[in-house]
């Protein structure tokens, strides 16, 4: 048994010199293998290597594969669950370990694109190239420089209000004096005369009409627009705690945002892929995680899902997540048996559950969570995620702002079609990376002449009608 | 004599110039008058007062609708899966199977919805056909049942499946079953019906077919001792003659031999012009008639005789003998011997096809193939066509059964026999003495109706189940939405009633089960599998099981004297009447999916009913007259064997004079929507096989007033003649100035001298592409001509959009009408709507004849968006609503739109179509929709079709649905650009041919229509546009079209 173990070892420092001098010879290009990470892994495995995310630390990754050929690596990575059912050492090790998290398969990876993945892993596990990322905040910057101006504009305009009552003042004055002078009788006009005579009013009335008419126009094309949303949700779901603080990839969950025109809210299946083992929130113990398995038939007493949980009665199901919450409270305090307090606890928890997942349509527990919608498109327009996002690669936070600090969902952007033309007229095509624009020529040869700089969105028709309305 | 030789025309009005003509085409939109408006506004009685009541409260509301924002959810799935992406459309492999129809499909699907039939290529049949098109509406029809029930004086009561399970099993016993069905294809339906009869022994299955095939099956089990129908290659075939079979809309294989024909008269190379030639021999102008380049006009009874005529003549130049019999008209004998000697010139490389229903015509035409040694190239037993096998003799005996007095239970699967059988009402007699009666509808129907029990079955694309249409090779329905309603698939309810042991029960989808451990059973051979279940997988992936097998020659045995006795007897009588099935309803069972019945008939051009096609009768001058001067529209009373209906007529072009024709499968009366629309002609037919008869037109009795033939409608290029243009006639009054304009040239420069259409005769093709070469050099000369230069680079950067119509590959067939409704949310409007010229269809096929003007040919020329460069409606539109895209689309934006119409009438090609009620309820306000027009526009429970959520599941959801005012037209299917833009652009590469088909494209089994980038020279469209026989239409005008023609070609040869 020993022996066979100083076997395996010998085995695999052997193939792991190799394999550092495969990645040398293949040449892994850590570049190449960022990008690749970013795209397939970074939503599972922490970016530093290091830390275990719902995959576990890559850093390593080939020292504890050495033992084995590298096409078993190869072949882990492609389909993960073919290898642990022909019952790989290696891959049942980490099944049992990870069980029941399956690794998603990339069956189109190939070996070179793995190998450049292995190189970029190395590369960041041992600390060379690691560079901070700069986050975007074109966006926020935009704001504050419109903060400033307000001000600017703003004492501007009060130093000038200031001189006119000055001056106004002064007139009076002088016009006092010179009746005095004069010796006539009419009186120096005062303040009050100066703000009700005719020309002052008129101007005023003129005024209110311009600014009424101006308010009322801009709220009539804002109907219906939505900035600032952030309505309740069934679930307090924080984006602040997953995004930011566990740094969870946005289309880990966002998943369609890639490959389809709706980014698509996850199903309650998704949330499991963590929430089988994560059962207590940080912050609110179990009143929304409960939630989830709710709406599942997830047990999280036995850690297994309930069979023909869409026949249940509400008393069966209420039992089941009742009992949860009373143990969870009486192992958290350290009881013998619920207390009074914990009983009111229970019940209020689960009157939370019972109204965040029925409505007036919805009347079972069972079944999915249905969240208020934030971000609601007009149906004559058509937005599509997978070009901004993989085409485009426009960051989320451009349009959703800074949801990774956001405790609850707000919506950002003003979503009006103003916007929309605006970017398109401001961001540039990724002209170069992508051959799909290797039919328009014409700008390539412009750029080569150096008569081009680059191609904005709007000339390979981001304005045109037909780009969002069909 | 030829009248307009070198002209098209659409119609007699046409021709003479009518006024009411010249009116409708001076107008964009017909004019009715204001009654007629407000009548179908219905109760519209707004003042000025109430407007600026609503106006009022309009703003209010809005003001406090926009204090509190609407709760709208987003509801996730709670187990996602993994195959379903929101947003993205998902494909599967099925069969659309309808009585003897069959495609073999793929079913769009989004969010587990289907919306789009289109065609699964591994079959190898290209396109689908209109019928399968509209097969995705029927789906979501508001009358079909919601639950199995029972049936008393016609009316439906529900009931639970547990309940009527065990009545019927208790009625079932002991009894003699009969089970009533139309064509069945499936191998596992029979084997089904096998083990139903396992446990009742004396179970009887009698099919049949309405349209019936009987007399052909029965000649091949006498000549070659099967019964079945051949497989055909009309693309192998020099030379094809057809009596009276329209084997393009509807006889047999429709979509597979439009797929062959075409492949037949495409002009590969104009230089060495090479097509085949078609003779059509019929009395009515047929949709396969229309696309021949000679017709043999013999009356309906006269079929028989024209067969003999022309065996008779093969036989005398192959060594045969002659056999008497009745003889055919003497035009006729003359052409048909010319036939003959193409076709023995041709021998081996022709097709002789008959639709007859009599036997020893079939056994004549056998014989006449035999001796051109056609079995082995284009006549197959190999391949033997499946879909349709129904017997007259088992349906009629069952029906002397029903009525003698034997009280057997009956079950009705996929047939409606008391109103497609001509002696329907015995059918119906005999039902009500049935021991027990049960139909498997899955809507209410003449049959149902007269039933006790209806045990609903699933639609087709809720369905599991096989289908052998062509021998050897089996394609899998697989279904693509879960069951709407409480119903279950046919073969499920009889595995139940006969308590079947070979299906697990406990199964979550029974049938599934059954079918895979059939096909486990008897299709799978292992060997290149390695496990059944990988077999399956691909199998149910591809949909598709089997290939096509090497042909064999076969030896046709039979008895020609004996046959030549058989034949029908010409009769002497003064019109006769012949009866046939029309492309778009078939025997009737699509007479409830309005697609259907708003698509226009290919050649009359008319919707929603069947119409009486009479002949015109032309002086050889200026005047054309019909039978007592009818006018298309008006209603006449007709009497045919003792029956007299009230029929509205339409003049027809080459409807040979003393005959007539009606359409089958109108007048249902309990049909959903197809309720009392057109005329049931199944009581007027002696017999089965008797589709002609003996026929007296009696006086006019009425007009029809919502008399629409589309074809009158949006008439393009044509101005008709001018005032003060009189003098310009020639003496004998003749309107044929255009060649006198234009000078001596062959082109058709349509109706006036503008260039809609381009044709020729194969032998002078090419001559005929110098001239237009030389013509197109003109029109480019005076195109260059502009006031506005300097924009040559416009659409030099990116795809340019273009299409190629190539009209000598199109048939008309009309499913890329029905395509485009589908793809594009088109809503239909009813025949009133229709009949103001309101039709919404974005795509039309116009009708075009041309030639002989007593016999004339046709050309179908497919109407949609040209997306000018230089549009005129772009520059007219005084918001900007429509304009152009930087690659080559005119793009309409409805919510710009403020409805001036200008566009509309500032549009050469007449192809922008106006909302002008609200079709799709998709208004705030309900008082302008158009449900109150017609009933046959309403769901079951009276709302506006398209208010139902049932029937919205239809639209897709990537198309905006328009609401009343606003233009709309084709887009080029700009979501499916899109679409393929972004696959293009995430998979890092340029377009392809691939990524961007148009579904009109996509539908069209004769592969006419090619969409393209035309800025990649690789591209095909840009290949086929360089082809010098293409042409633009109204290349005159210099708006410069991304649509372009290419000429059509004709193989005519003078047989008179």
């Amino acid at each position: 048994m020993i022996t066979r173990l100083i076997k395996n070892r010998l085995f695999s420092l052997l193939f792991a010199s190799i394999s550092v001098i495969n990645i040398a010879l293949a040449g892994g290009d850590a570049a190449a293998g960022k990008t690749l990470f970013i795209n397939n892994c970074a939503s599972c495995h922490a970016k530093d290597m290091k830390s275990k995310l719902t995959g576990p630390a890559l850093g390593g990754v080939e020292e504890r594969w050495a033992a084995y050929p590298k096409s078993d690596l190869y072949a882990w990575v492609r389909n993960s669950q073919a290898m642990i059912a022909k019952g790989h050492p290696r891959a049942t090790e980490l099944w049992n370990a990870w069980k029941p998290t399956v690794m998603t398969s990339f069956t189109t990876l190939k070996d070179e694109e793995i190998d450049n993945i292995i190189a970029y892993v190395n590369q960041q596990y041992t600390g060379g190239g690691a560079k901070k990322e700069v986050a975007k905040t074109d966006a926020v910057a935009g704001e504050e420089g419109k903060d400033n101006n307000l001000v600017f504009y703003g004492s501007i305009l009060a130093v000038l209000a200031f001189l006119m009552l000055l001056m106004a003042q002064l007139t009076a004055r002088l016009n006092s004096i010179k009746y005095a002078a004069e010796g006539s009788e009419q009186r120096a006009k005062t303040l009050k005369d100066i703000l009700t005579s005719k020309s002052v009013m008129t101007f005023v009335i003129f005024g209110l009409i311009v600014l009424g008419g101006y308010t009322t126009v801009n709220n009539a094309i804002a109907f219906g627009r939505q900035q600032g949303y952030a309505p309740e949700q069934p679930i307090k779901f924080s984006h602040a705690t997953h995004a930011g603080q566990q740094k969870i990839d946005c289309q880990y969950c966002h998943d369609s945002a890639r490959r389809s025109k709706h980014s698509s809210i996850p199903g309650t299946n998704t949330c499991m892929n963590c929430h089988a083992a994560v059962k207590v929130g940080s912050k609110y113990g179990t009143a929304e995680i409960t939630k989830i398995y709710a709406s599942i038939g997830f047990d999280p007493t036995t850690g297994k899902y309930i069979e023909n949980y869409d026949k249940l009665s509400e008393e069966q199901v209420s039992s089941i997540y009742k009992k949860w919450i009373g143990d969870n409270y009486v192992s958290q305090k350290s009881l013998a048996a619920l207390d009074k307090g914990g009983e009111l606890l229970v019940n209020n928890q689960w009157e939370a559950i019972k109204t965040s997942l029925t409505n007036e349509l919805k009347t079972k527990v069972q079944g999915p969570v249905e969240w208020t919608r934030i971000h609601s498109l007009p149906d004559h327009v058509y937005f599509n995620h997978a070009q901004h996002v993989s085409v485009g690669k426009v960051a989320c936070q451009t349009c959703h702002g800074k949801v990774e600090a956001m405790e609850v969902m707000t919506q950002h952007a003003p979503l009006s079609m103003g916007w929309c033309i605006n970017c398109h007229r401001q961001t540039d095509v990724k002209f170069a990376d992508n051959d799909y624009y290797n039919t328009y020529k014409r700008y390539h040869d412009e750029i080569k002449n150096g008569t081009r700089e680059s191609v904005k969105v709007e000339e390979v028709g981001g304005l045109e009608c037909q780009k969002c309305h069909y | 004599m030829e009248f307009q030789k070198d002209n098209i025309w659409i119609g007699a009005e046409h021709l003479t110039n009518d006024s009411t003509f010249v009116e409708i085409a001076k107008q964009e939109f017909h004019h009715t008058s204001v009654e007629d408006t407000l009548e179908n506004m219905g109760e519209f009685n707004t003042n000025r007062r109430d407007f600026l009541k609503y106006l009022g409260f309009g703003i209010s509301a809005a003001t406090l609708a926009a204090c509190e924002i609407p709760l709208r959810r987003a509801v996730p799935y709670v187990t996602k899966p993994d195959s379903v992406v929101p947003g993205v459309a998902n494909y599967y492999a099925s069969s659309f199977v309808e009585g003897g129809d069959f495609n073999a499909i793929l079913v769009k699907t989004r969010e587990g919805r289907p919306i789009k039939i289109e065609s699964n290529t591994i079959y190898g049949i290209e396109g689908s056909s209109a019928r399968a098109q509209a097969s995705v509406l029927s789906l979501y029809d508001t009358h079909r049942f919601q639950s199995c029930g029972k049936i008393s004086d016609g009316k439906y009561t529900a009931a639970n499946w547990e309940t009527i399970d065990n009545e019927i099993k208790a009625k079932l016993a002991g009894g003699n079953v009969r089970i009533v069905t139309g064509s069945m294809m499936s191998p596992t339906a029979k084997a089904v019906v096998a083990e139903f009869a396992s446990k009742f022994p004396n179970t009887q299955v009698i099919s049949y077919d309405a349209v019936s095939y009987h007399g052909m099956l029965e000649a091949n089990l006498k000549c070659f001792g099967d019964r079945v129908i051949p497989g055909y290659r009309f693309d192998n075939a020099n030379v094809i003659v057809s009596f009276d079979a329209d084997f393009l809309g509807t006889w047999v294989s429709p979509t597979e031999f439009n797929q062959q024909y075409a492949k037949g008269r495409r002009i590969q190379n104009h230089e060495e012009a090479k097509m085949s030639r078609h003779v059509q021999v019929e009395s009515r102008m047929s949709l396969t008639g229309s696309n021949a380049d000679n017709r043999i006009l013999v009356k309906p009874s006269e079929q028989g005789a024209a067969i003999l005529a022309l065996y008779n003549a093969v036989a005398a130049l192959t060594g045969g003998t002659k056999v008497e019999g009745a003889s055919v008209n003497e035009a006729a004998a003359k052409a048909l011997a010319k036939v003959a000697e193409e076709l023995v010139a041709n021998k081996g490389k022709s097709l002789v096809v008959s639709a007859s229903n009599n036997v020893s015509e079939q056994i004549l035409i056998n014989e006449i193939n035999s001796r051109l040694e056609n079995y082995g190239s284009t006549i197959d037993f190999a391949n033997a066509n499946l879909q349709h096998s129904g017997s007259d003799e088992k349906i009629q005996s069952l029906i002397s059964e029903m009525n003698g007095g034997a009280s057997n239970p009956i079950i009705i699967w996929g047939c409606n026999p008391v109103y497609d059988l001509p002696n329907g009402e015995q059918f119906k007699a005999g039902l009500a003495k049935a021991s027990l009666s049960v139909s498997f509808a899955a809507k209410m129907d003449e049959t149902t109706a007269a039933c006790q029990y209806v045990a609903p079955a699933n639609h087709v694309l809720e369905s599991w189940g096989d289908a052998e249409a062509r021998k050897g090779q089996i394609t899998l329905i697989q279904p693509t939405i879960a069951q709407i309603f409480s119903t279950r698939q046919a073969e499920l309810s009889l595995l139940r009633w006969a308590d079947s042991s070979n299906t697990n029960w406990g199964a979550e989808q029974p049938y599934y089960e059954y079918l895979k451990k059939y096909w486990e059973k008897n299709v799978f051979i292992p060997g290149k599998y390695l496990s059944f279940q990988t077999f399956w997988d691909n199998t149910l992936h591809d949909g598709v099981h089997g290939a096509p097998s090497a042909p064999v020659a076969r030896k046709c045995v039979c008895d020609v004297a004996q046959a030549a006795a058989g034949i029908s007897k010409p009769e002497n009588v003064e019109w006769e009447i012949s009866f046939y099935e029309s492309v778009n309803i078939g025997d009737g069972r699509y007479a409830d999916n309005p697609w259907l019945q708003e698509l226009p008939d290919p050649v009359m051009r008319t919707v929603w009913g069947n119409y009486l096609s009479l002949p015109i009768e032309w002086n050889g001058s200026n005047d054309f007259r019909s039978h007592n001067d009818l006018k298309d529209g008006d209603i006449v009373e007709i009497t045919v064997n003792g029956k007299s209906e009230k029929v509205i007529v339409i003049r027809q072009f080459g409807q040979m004079p003393g005959t007539a024709s009606l359409a089958i499968g109108f007048g249902r009366t309990v049909a959903g929507a197809g309720k009392g629309v057109g005329t049931n002609v199944y009581p007027m037919m002696k017999s089965m096989s008797a589709n002609y008869a003996s026929l007296t037109i009696g006086a006019k009795v009425g007009e029809d007033k919502d008399f629409a033939s589309v074809q009158y409608h949006h008439t393009m290029g044509i101005t008709g003649k001018q005032e003060g243009y009189k003098d310009k006639e020639d003496k004998d009054g003749n309107i044929n100035l255009d060649e006198k304009a234009l000078g001596p040239g062959y082109f058709a420069g349509a109706l006036t001298n503008r260039s809609i259409i381009f044709r020729t005769h194969v032998s002078e093709l090419k001559t005929k592409v110098e001239e237009l070469e030389e013509k197109r050099a003109e029109f480019a000369k005076l195109n260059k001509e502009t006031l506005y230069s300097g924009h040559e680079d416009v659409f030099t950067a990116g795809p340019h959009w273009k299409m190629y119509v190539d009209l000598n590959s199109c048939t008309g067939c009309a499913a890329c009408t029905v395509a485009c409704m589908s793809e594009n949310n088109v809503p239909v409007v009813g025949k009133k709507e229709v009949h103001r010229h309101h039709e919404m269809t974005w795509l039309r096929i116009d009708r075009y004849y041309y030639g002989d003007i007593t016999n004339p040919n046709t050309v179908y020329q497919p109407m949609m968006c040209q997306h000018c460069e230089n549009a005129p409606c772009e520059n007219v539109c005084p918001v900007n609503a429509t304009n152009h895209s930087h690659d080559g689309l005119n793009q309409m934006t409805y919510n710009r739109c403020i409805g001036t119409r200008y566009c509309a009438n500032n549009c050469p090609f007449k192809v922008r179509r106006f909302n002008w009620l609200d079709y799709t309820t998709a208004d705030l306000f309900p008082w302008n929709e158009n449900y109150k027009n017609d009933e046959n526009m309403l769901t079951a429970d009276g709302q506006p079709m398209y208010a139902d959520n049932l029937v919205r599941m239809v639209l897709n959801p990537d198309v905006t649905v328009r609401s009343r005012g606003v233009i709309e037209k084709c887009s080029f299917c700009v979501q499916r650009i899109q679409e393929g833009k972004l696959t293009a652009k995430r998979e890092n590469r340029v377009i392809r041919d691939s990524d961007v088909k148009t579904a009109c494209q996509t539908a069209c089994p004769t592969g006419a229509i090619t969409f393209g980038n035309g800025n990649d020279p690789e591209s095909t469209v840009s290949k086929l546009i360089e082809n010098p026989m293409s042409y633009r239409v109204l290349e005159d005008i210099n708006v410069n079209p991304s649509v372009v023609y290419s000429m059509k070609v004709n193989n005519r040869s003078e047989m008179a």
